[in-house]
């Protein structure tokens, strides 16, 4: 997995690239949860995710909590057909 | 799916018991998937839920054991337009009445593979490991 951070104003834009499984998914979450604990405006572009497992699923899910606690918009933008698929899946949970 | 998906084929391989395995896993059963001419929608859910059983002996049966030199073997059989997926590993044993995905009003991360596992197989059954294995799964799917 590779990715690219994209400043605009608050605003961070999270390009993930690759495949997010568990070997990866703590480089995800360590590159995610400093920007919304930052208090940023946080988007994660998932156009060029190919695979993502359940591992992935959780960093999405723990985002996702950490931005309603510090109140803060948390964006998924983009989705690529199988990530939009195991979200899908995934979806009751989130 | 083609006829091919319907006649006698197995295919095994082992890999170390480590998440860095898990893509090894992926790759394994595309190329035995491509070969079964299974079609990509169903493929990539079949490769998902084995590599979250496969994920699920890094981080359960050798949780107390995250550097071993173990490994685990996967094996995929088609037979009568069944497919089978054995996994064997040698970790710590597994009490299949433990072995649930969360409840739907948890959203707590984690815990969500085997969740992905059930709603994509059609069965998922754990054998006694014959030695040297300690744990036999076996996870099932009609194509």
């Amino acid at each position: 997995m590779t990715y690219k951070v994209e400043e605009i104003e608050n605003k961070r834009i999270v390009h993930l690239n690759g495949e997010i499984d568990m070997d990866v998914a703590d480089k995800a979450r360590s590159t995610i949860l400093p920007l919304i604990e930052a208090g940023h405006e946080v988007i994660i572009n998932l156009s060029k995710v190919l695979y993502m497992d359940s591992s992935g699923i959780s960093v999405l899910i723990e985002s996702k909590k950490l931005s309603e606690k510090k109140n803060t918009k948390f964006e998924l933008v983009d989705i690529s057909k199988p990530v939009e698929k195991v979200l899908a899946m995934a979806r009751k949970f989130l | 799916m083609s006829g091919l998906a319907q006649t006698n084929h197995t295919e095994k391989k082992d890999f170390l018991v480590r998440s860095s395995s898990l893509k090894d896993v992926r790759t394994f059963c595309r190329e035995v998937f491509e070969k079964l001419h299974i079609e990509q929608n169903l493929k990539e859910e079949l490769v998902l839920a084995i590599a979250e059983a496969a994920q699920n002996i890094v981080k359960h049966a050798y949780k107390d054991n995250p550097d071993t030199e173990d490994k685990m073997v996967v094996q995929i059989s088609c037979n009568e337009n069944k497919l089978q997926i054995g996994f064997y590993d040698m970790g710590t044993p597994v009490d299949p009445t433990k072995v649930k995905h969360r409840e739907i009003d948890n959203v707590k991360p984690g815990g969500l593979g085997t969740f992905f596992i059930q709603e994509i197989m059609d069965a998922v059954e754990f054998k006694d490991g014959n030695k040297p294995w300690i744990n036999h799964l076996v996870l099932t799917k009609k194509l």
